[in-house]
């Protein structure tokens, strides 16, 4: 970072660059899924996300007031409406039938089959007359190809937020993942000194088991353990579910926090050794300070595991309306067969809100550089 | 799912929501005795069964409205038992039943998307059979009862055939749907016979237009619409008893037979011009996006073959009946093979033994369990004594009819299939077939996985 | 709130659980092998053969019965049938290898094996060094950590709003497709198109895994010490210079950790398969096939010979872990 005045700001400039547009790279597919959490599921359909501001052109089929509410008005019977109702917009074209939606242009006047007329204003404004006393049934349809200033909506975000549960789902979520964070950093940091610090015999082999078991499919222990929980009497609840994650996460926890404690540099702890320290002292005084950016990294992403996690809570703790997680919850906003995109856009980024969160209050530790400057003196 | 629309801010829905839920008898959706229609009675009958204090947990695929509806038919039976009655769904349900009943802690009663996975579970040993009376009972009060005493009955672990599974909720798959006012603009007819369909699809053609709007994409699902589509042609190409032969496995896939309805399927969906969107599309078009052609200005076509549960995925404000209606996918005039219909239905099946697991059974047989959701929307039912005045709207009056009327009613096939061929082999297959694959070679790779299964 | 009790009582516990065993462990080991007195020498060193497994102890125990024990358990099963109550010896194993889905999975785990993890270290060292150095370093890290923060169904949604297909004339949903037609070109099926659907399947773990090598190596960074970049700029050194034989080096250690990490998480991805794709055209992979067989087709006979091929393929990485930690010594 230092160096000559004029190389200094064109590197500084060139970083800022880079970093800009690896960081826009990697937010655009997020950004699509925020401004569809804006947008109502037929707008999704119609059109892509970065219209979205746009004003949208469309065609739409609007139906006519039943024909029977037709008012008299000399010899003709006239409806009279506007189609877009409140909202604004403007009409390019509009037509009668599905064939030919846009035969006429605004202010012209299209001729029915049975004698009866059309005419669209180019602000929407209709005006449909019919030759004699008109018979009840539904509404003619209209054709129009519109012009709508773009709506964006809260309403996704209003359905997922006061859904039924959430409250409590949120609250089970944080019981299931505060314990499933914390309790394996504790057991991991102890079996990570002894792994990167300790001489034994098998510890090579024992490390190498370990890195082994992170590829282990969750898939295939989930009934074996349930099965083991159930006749130990655990059954489905808390506890249950914390062991499992705990166990879960533990080979990468060790793996991580081995590597970066083995990392630590060897006269602290040596000279610590002669100092007549005990094992346990210096873990819990020089190791275990000093690893809280590897501690503080791997609590990020036990985190966000845990809240993400759906099947483990599922299998572990059930499915029950009152011990779903708040994945659970959310899942049930989008129906039996799917398809909501746009409460699930809201959904996620509702969801994603806390892990955000902890993300943020846990980078200053990330940030720490504890050893700089540490080695020097010893 | 009720929504508290009474809750203003978020926080205060939030400590409204943590507030301790009150387990108690729920509002009954149509209050017992007023509406002649019901079948009071039945409910009446019901109270003498006393379950208070005992709980029941119901686990099944539904979510969001249709968890809604659930509840609703739930909630006779808590209320008239006293039982306390938790029905809880998932997405995931087929994975979420094999763990929990492999690993001992099952609902009591598991709803079944497909019968497959019930003939699985059985011969484990994870489902109590529900005995002959029920079997009979079926056989004698839905229509085309036999059917439906088939698709009920598996091996058990023993290796014997009992009836494990009571059919509650049917779908039906052999529908077309379109916009009346289309066809009405451009002066079409709706086709009576599978020849008049061809006549009318190759007529939309040559008016300029797209006929069909196919969409064969569904996540991890992609590919069940395609069977739909060659089930129905293989029902109206082949008599009842080679479909169930073929379902079977006793008919193998690359059997002419079969091809012959594979390749009618390419037909429709092969040709560039029939589909919206061209061939290419229809593998990356999602099931649930595919309907909006009918809805757009132009059309951008004007048939979707597609299951009577389609509807809810209709434009809002979409009045089925009016806006949108079907038409019976018709039968080959010349094949003579009456009218056959292609359904799907979910299983009832008790995963843990209790008494008011089989109360519940019980209520089920019951006119009232069916007639509550029949008011209400999306529902069929082949049980002859429910009240067919009883349907919330005369779409759902028409498909039962169809139902009720059917000369051959035949289930899902892949359903049927084992679940590596119905839900994996035959799904893949069709989309290689949709993608330009020879058909003989996928009905080759489809049979050599049934024969490689253990 | 009774729950939120609950669950701080056993944070409490468990910490204090945890505490307890580790301190009392180490304390009744010194109390029954004092390194001080008449056998301190001999003591000193009996306690040193307990003692690292005390503090292995739990971790040993917790990841025995819920690891260890199912991987035996699927040693077990892929040995019988569907059903798991009958024996077929290799059956699965011979049906495994015949199998063309299964080579077609192997070939596309290699293609992922060796792009994925290679190009999420990358990026996630790009990332890492460059936002350290920016005032707006937090938040350009906080965007490039979202794609990890957002649950696997937010994330395929994401990417079907990039690679979604409309037929021509038809307004395309997908940001793929719409700068394809604004170029000029036809909109493509995307997924469909084999072998490079393969390829926008990894960008999306690729997109996601960046973040978190960008989290580890960022720390690493940090860890530097500030002394040894000091003295390569005094001795006129570029910055590229710097990063490449001055900080590289010493995070080595830390990158080969990231990338064995993502290697491993790579090998068990099938989320982002089986919600875009299913394995169709060309993309099936291992864990997604082992996750049909399992609860598709039920046979958990050759669902753990798919897992335990998985398992399998982790071998070279260990064994390359017992060298690294061998010639670490000490």
């Amino acid at each position: 970072m230092e160096g000559m005045a004029g190389t200094r700001s064109r590197l500084t400039w060139a970083v800022n660059l880079a970093a800009l547009l690896l960081v826009v790279l990697w937010t655009i597919p997020t950004l699509g899924l925020l401004i569809s959490s804006f947008r109502d599921r037929d707008q999704i359909a119609a059109s892509g996300w970065w219209r979205a501001a746009l004003p949208a052109e469309q065609n739409e089929i609007f139906r006519a007031p039943p024909p029977e509410t037709a008012v008299p008005e000399g010899p003709l019977w006239v409806l009279e409406g506007n189609v877009f109702g409140e909202a604004g917009g403007s009409v390019a074209a509009f037509g009668l039938s599905a064939r030919e939606p846009k035969a006429f242009a605004p202010g012209e006047t299209a001729t029915g089959r049975a004698g009866d007329t059309l005419t669209v204003e180019s602000d929407g404004a209709f005006r449909i007359t019919y030759p004699e006393a008109p018979e009840a049934g539904r509404g003619d349809r209209i054709f129009v190809t519109t012009t709508t200033p773009p709506r964006l909506t809260l309403e996704n975000y209003e359905t997922v937020i006061v859904a039924q549960g959430l409250g409590r789902a949120f609250l089970n979520t944080f019981t299931v993942t505060i314990p499933a964070t914390v309790i394996p950093i504790l057991i991991a940091a102890f079996a990570a000194y002894a792994l990167a610090w300790m001489r034994f015999p098998g510890r090579a082999l024992i490390l190498a088991c370990i890195v082994g078991l992170l590829v282990v499919p969750l898939q295939m222990t989930l009934i074996p353990l349930l099965r083991l929980h159930n006749a130990i009497g655990l059954d489905k609840g808390y506890l249950g579910i914390w062991l499992a994650h705990t166990a879960f996460g533990l080979p990468m926890a060790v793996f991580l926090l081995r590597n970066y404690i083995a990392g630590l540099p060897r006269e602290i702890i040596e000279s610590a050794r002669v100092d007549g320290a005990t094992e346990f002292e210096i873990f819990r005084r020089i190791v275990l300070p000093l690893s809280f950016p590897a501690l503080a990294s791997f609590a990020i992403f036990q985190f966000l595991w845990v809240w993400n996690d759906l099947l483990v809570a599922t299998v572990f703790l059930g499915n029950a309306p009152d011990q779903l997680v708040m994945t659970g919850v959310l899942r049930e906003l989008l129906g039996s067969l799917g398809g909501e995109w746009e409460i699930l856009a809201a959904s996620a980024f509702v969801s994603i809100s806390m892990p955000l969160l902890v993300f943020f209050g846990l980078q200053r530790y990330l940030v720490r550089g504890l050893l700089a400057g540490s080695v020097k003196g010893g | 799912m009720r929504i508290d629309r009474s809750a203003g801010p978020a926080l205060l829905s939030l400590a409204l929501a943590t507030a301790p839920q009150l387990a108690a008898a729920q509002d009954l959706v149509f209050a017992p005795g007023e509406d002649t229609r019901f079948d009071w009675e039945s409910y009446e009958a019901l109270k003498q069964t006393d379950l208070s204090g005992q709980t029941l947990t119901v686990f099944g695929p539904w979510l969001g409205p249709d968890k809604a509806l659930i509840d609703s038919v739930v909630a006779y039976f808590a209320a008239a038992t006293g039982a306390d009655v938790r029905y809880s769904g998932s997405d995931s349900f087929e994975q979420q039943i094999v763990i929990d009943t492999g690993a001992g802690s099952p609902p009591d009663i598991a709803i079944f998307p497909q019968p497959g996975l019930v003939a699985d579970l059985a011969a484990r040993g994870h489902i109590a059979p529900l005995g002959q009376e029920t079997a009979d009972w079926v056989l004698e009060n839905y229509a085309a009862g036999p059917s439906w005493v088939d698709l009920g009955t598996h091996q058990g672990p023993d290796g014997a055939d009992a009836f494990y599974g009571l059919i509650y909720k049917v779908d039906l798959k052999s529908l077309v749907w379109f916009v009346p006012e289309n066809f009405e603009d451009a002066g079409y007819e709706i086709p009576e016979t599978m020849e008049d369909l061809k006549a009318l699809t190759q007529q939309i053609v040559d008016e300029g237009e797209t006929p069909w709007c196919i969409g064969l994409g569904s996540g991890a699902a992609t590919g069940w619409p395609a069977t739909d589509w060659v089930e129905d042609l293989m029902l109206r190409l082949n008599t009842p008893e080679e479909y169930d032969a073929w379902t079977r496995g006793e008919l193998a896939f690359d059997d002419p037979k079969v091809l012959a309805a594979i390749e009618e399927f390419g037909w429709f969906v092969r040709n560039d011009d029939f589909v919206q969107g061209g061939a290419g599309a229809v593998a990356s078009t999602d099931f649930r996006d595919s309907p909006k052609g009918l809805f757009a200005s132009p059309p951008g076509c004007y048939m979707h073959k597609q299951a009577s549960f389609i509807p809810s995925f209709f434009p809002e404000g979409t009045e089925v009946g009016l806006d949108a209606d079907f038409f019976y996918f018709p039968a080959y005039e010349e094949q003579d093979l009456g009218k056959p219909v292609l359904g799907g239905g979910t299983t009832f099946a008790i995963t843990r033994d209790t008494e008011a697991a089989r109360a519940f059974i019980e209520f089920l047989k019951s006119p009232i369990a069916h007639e509550v959701w029949m008011a209400q929307s999306g529902f069929l039912t082949p049980l002859k004594t429910a009240n067919p005045e009883v349907y919330g709207d005369p779409t759902l009056r028409k498909m039962a009819d169809i139902l009720l009327a059917a000369d051959t009613f035949r289930f899902d096939g892949s359903d049927l299939m084992p679940g590596a061929v119905g839900a994996g082999a035959f799904w893949t297959g069709m989309i290689d077939y949709a993608g330009g694959a020879d058909a003989a070679a996928v009905g080759a790779m489809i049979r050599k996985t049934w024969d490689s299964l253990n | 709130m009774e729950q939120l009790a609950f669950a701080s009582a056993t944070i409490v516990i468990g910490i204090f659980g945890c505490v307890l065993w580790f301190w009392g462990s180490n304390w009744l080991l010194d109390r029954a092998l004092p390194p001080r007195g008449p056998n301190a020498a001999r003591n000193i060193g009996r306690a040193a053969r307990v003692r690292p497994w005390l503090f292995l102890g739990p971790a040993l125990l917790v990841l025995a019965v819920y690891l260890v024990w199912p991987v035996v358990l699927s040693v077990w099963l892929s040995l019988h049938d569907a059903s798991g109550q009958r024996f077929v010896g290799l059956g699965n194993w011979r049906w495994l290898i015949a199998d063309d889905k299964f080579r077609e999975s192997m070939r596309n785990n290699l293609l992922w094996l060796l792009i994925v993890p290679a190009a999420s270290t990358l990026f996630g060292l790009i990332a890492a060094s460059l936002t350290d150095r920016l005032r707006w370093g937090d938040l350009a890290k906080s965007l490039i950590f979202m794609p990890m923060a957002i649950s696997f169904i937010g994330a395929s949604v994401i990417w079907k709003f990039i690679y979604d297909f409309r037929g021509e004339g038809q307004a395309q949903i997908g940001l793929l497709n719409a700068v394809v037609e604004g170029l000029g070109g036809a909109p493509q099926t995307w997924l469909t198109l084999s072998p490079w659907n393969n390829l926008m399947l990894m960008a999306v773990l690729i997109w996601i895994q960046t973040g978190f090598a960008m989290v580890i190596l960022s720390a690493a960074l940090r860890g530097i010490p500030e002394e040894t970049v000091e003295a390569a700029v005094l001795d006129g050194a570029s910055p590229l210079q710097i990063f490449f034989k001055i900080k590289v080096p010493q995070i080595w250690g830390t990158i080969a950790v990231v990338w064995t990490t993502i290697t491993i998480l790579v090998l068990k991805v099938f989320d982002i398969v089986l919600a875009m794709t299913n394995g169709q055209w060309g993309t099936q992979v291992l864990a997604n096939l082992m996750f049909d067989w399992m609860f598709r087709g039920n046979d958990t006979g050759r669902a753990s010979a798919v897992a335990l091929v998985i398992m399998l393929l982790v071998t070279p990485i260990m064994i390359w872990n017992i060298r690294t930690a061998r010639r670490e010594g000490m």
